[in-house]
């Protein structure tokens, strides 16, 4: 029998299929190809993005040149903009602002066709020190409440260019799921004084069911409530609500767990499509959510097409169970 | 300048990013639907491929599970949740657990091999509409159940299958779905305040502005809301306050399909048949317990959104709940309005 589980910290109920779990050869996915042609972030091209805002680069060589190991430009079409104030109304019932905001793109990498399994340790930590170097920078600007970093990989997952990317929104309010699990988790802890998401990662290191990869830092694992087939989260062990103070020893620890949490699920679905997002507490608010929130990485691969069901009520079906997806994952490592 | 604007009921903002923008028609469904088609076996004369049906129409009262038959609704061949057994809910540490009790039913809406619901004849949609509300009102009897889902997935971008029959699905839940209890909780603080339903006062506003209706006909009107989340997203409201589809007057099921099949041929005809989802936002069985609040009937308002697939969802949309439509809503209104669905 199909078993419903509700998420502990936004209430979320999703349905479990436990009589004919999909194993992987039943998902019917778009995987990604490599295309070339001419490409805006390759080397050589650096006069086709706007000017770049931050790069590490070789020793002597100039902005917006070739020789740089990771770069940020502004999103070339970006869904917000970085000039001017705040300006809020209301038009009847309707409430609105104008489109304030950052919206910038990190090119992780100067090779077109390598993405984060591809590439050597030190590359994804390079890309992660960018990560935390760019949100650091937009938390400053006062206009900002949340900062919210992503990658799409694949044009399933919705990337429109191939040369592997992330992207960067600074937006002037806190979106309406961080929110919510925000409000989740502040309540757990007003109730118990006891962070949940830490209760959590004690639950899942005790029970070892679900989890992907340990290291010294993080954990990886599917959580008991996820709403995609193979969703992963990769947490820090030790509570901290904010990711880019993150210390800089755990850089390599995230880079590690997350290039090989990637290349174990790879195993099961070639160039699977997938996007990521960084959840982490709302910047320029007062600090009281650090206590109750704690940053993680939500990973989801796109294997499934979302249906009626899942927009109309939030209510997911998830095919796989996330205990029989360790399991899976498990084999490969082996 | 791109725009940020707020959902007035749930609070959800999206992004209307006006700068990319657009021709309506650069949205067309320009992928072909390659998908191999499956012998279909929801045609007359298959009826004994499908488990044995829960509901007809049979005008001249054939057998059941024979042919000539109108309309049809059987158990689903893959049940997400099952009809048999007692509801149980359980604790494991911090999580919470239920077994999937609950009921998951096929509409199939014609014995035409038709694939599109713009395709069907307005009499046979209202027959349609019909079918979903004597099957809410015979599944609220079932105590177990708090809500039923009626939905459509029109085309495989949208989750439809390889079958090309036009069918929609009914789902009955033990609980509450998250996104129902959000819109519910919105409607009820604006009613706390305000003392008038949000949507009555949004369909006034639509009407006054006039930017974002497509169609105002026959008791119902159908807008492109102004926080949509997709392009050329469409919602349909019945003008006079109702919270409960279920009802709906037989006069005004007619009226509605009426709407409904225009909607969906403009949809048809200006955006090259896209894929398309749609679903039935109703109130939930308001049965006396716990947690019901009595103001439901007065603050709540049915209403139908369809949402065609036009672009895809990204990361940022499923991790934040904040969307970017990259269609303003008062451009994909007009766009919609000035179709002339029914010219050949």
């Amino acid at each position: 029998m199909a078993e419903l589980r509700r998420d502990p910290i936004v209430g979320r109920w999703v349905i479990v299929d436990n009589d004919k779990p999909a194993l992987p050869k039943d998902y019917e996915y778009d995987p990604h190809s490599w295309k070339g042609g001419n490409c805006p972030f390759c080397y050589g091209n650096e006069a086709m993005t706007p000017p770049e805002i931050d790069a590490i680069r070789e020793p002597h060589t100039a902005a917006n040149t070739s020789g740089w190991l990771n770069r940020v430009v502004p999103n070339k079409f970006p869904a917000l903009q970085i000039e001017g104030e705040l300006d809020r109304r209301g038009i009847g019932i309707y409430d609105m602002s104008n489109g304030i905001g950052a919206h910038e793109v990190l090119i992780d990498t100067p090779y077109h066709n390598k993405d984060i399994p591809d590439l050597l340790n030190e590359e994804v930590e390079r890309m992660i020190s960018m990560y935390c170097r760019r949100s650091s920078d937009l938390m400053k600007d006062k206009r900002f409440k949340y900062i919210m970093l992503f990658k799409n990989f694949g044009a399933a997952a919705g990337a429109s260019l191939e040369h592997p990317h992330s992207q960067i929104i600074a937006l002037p309010m806190v979106p309406k799921n961080v929110m919510e699990e925000i409000h989740g988790a502040q309540d757990y802890f007003d109730y118990r004084e006891r962070c949940i998401f830490c209760d959590i990662i004690r639950q899942e290191m005790q029970e070892k069911a679900r989890i992907i990869l340990e290291n010294k830092y993080f954990i990886s694992f599917f959580p008991f409530v996820s709403r995609f087939p193979f969703e992963v989260w990769i947490i820090p062990k030790k509570h901290a609500s904010s990711f880019c103070i993150m210390p800089p020893e755990e850089i390599p620890a995230l880079a590690t767990i997350l290039k090989d949490t990637i290349v174990s699920i790879r195993k099961l679905f070639p160039l699977m499509p997938y996007n990521f997002i960084i959840h982490t507490s709302p910047s320029n608010g007062d600090s009281a959510h650090n206590e109750g929130y704690h940053w993680h990485i939500e990973f989801m691969p796109k294997l499934t097409r979302v249906a009626g069901f899942e927009w109309g009520t939030g209510f997911y079906i998830v095919p796989t169970s996330p205990e029989l997806a360790a399991k899976l994952v498990k084999e490969t490592q082996k | 300048m791109p725009e940020l604007r707020k959902d007035p009921v749930i609070g959800r903002w999206v992004i209307i990013a006006t700068e990319r923008a657009n021709r309506p028609d650069q949205f067309a469904n320009k992928e072909q639907d390659l998908t191999p088609e499956k012998p279909c076996p929801f045609c007359p004369g298959h009826e004994s491929e499908t488990p044995s049906e829960i509901y007809a129409i049979r005008p001249n009262y054939s057998p059941k599970n024979g042919p000539g038959w109108d309309l049809r609704v059987v158990p689903s061949i893959a049940p997400i949740l099952r009809i048999e057994g007692e509801i149980e809910r359980s604790g494991r540490g911090v999580y919470d657990t239920m077994n999937g009790v609950g009921a998951h039913e096929i509409v199939i809406e014609t014995n035409q091999h038709i694939a599109n619901m713009a395709d069907i004849s307005e009499d046979q949609i209202s027959k349609v509409i019909t079918c979903y509300i004597d099957r809410i009102a015979d599944l609220e009897k079932d105590k177990r159940f708090k809500y039923v889902l009626v939905f459509k997935n029109y085309g495989w971008s949208a989750g439809g299958g390889r079958i090309k029959h036009s069918r929609s699905q009914l789902i009955a839940t033990p609980v509450n779905p998250k996104r129902v209890k959000e819109e519910l909780v919105g409607a009820r603080q604006y009613y706390d305040y305000h003392e008038r339903c949000v949507f009555c006062d949004m369909i006034k506003q639509e009407i006054n502005t006039k930017d974002r209706v497509v169609l105002d006909i026959d008791g119902f009107i159908a807008i492109v809301p102004f926080a949509s989340r997709f392009p050329f997203e469409v919602w349909i409201l019945p003008k006079k306050h109702s919270c409960d589809f279920t009802q709906l007057e037989m006069s005004q099921r007619l009226d509605l399909a009426k709407v409904m099949k225009k909607i969906l041929k403009k949809l048809k005809k200006g955006l090259n048949d896209p894929a398309y989802n749609y679903v039935i936002h109703t109130a939930p069985f308001r049965r006396q317990k716990l947690g019901y609040w009595k103001s439901i009937d007065n603050d709540y308002h049915w209403h139908i959104e369809i949402m065609p697939r036009l672009t895809r969802v990204a990361g940022f949309e499923w991790g934040t709940g904040f969307y970017i439509c990259p269609m303003p809503p008062e451009n994909a209104a007009k766009f919609l309005r000035e179709i002339n669905e029914d010219a050949i």
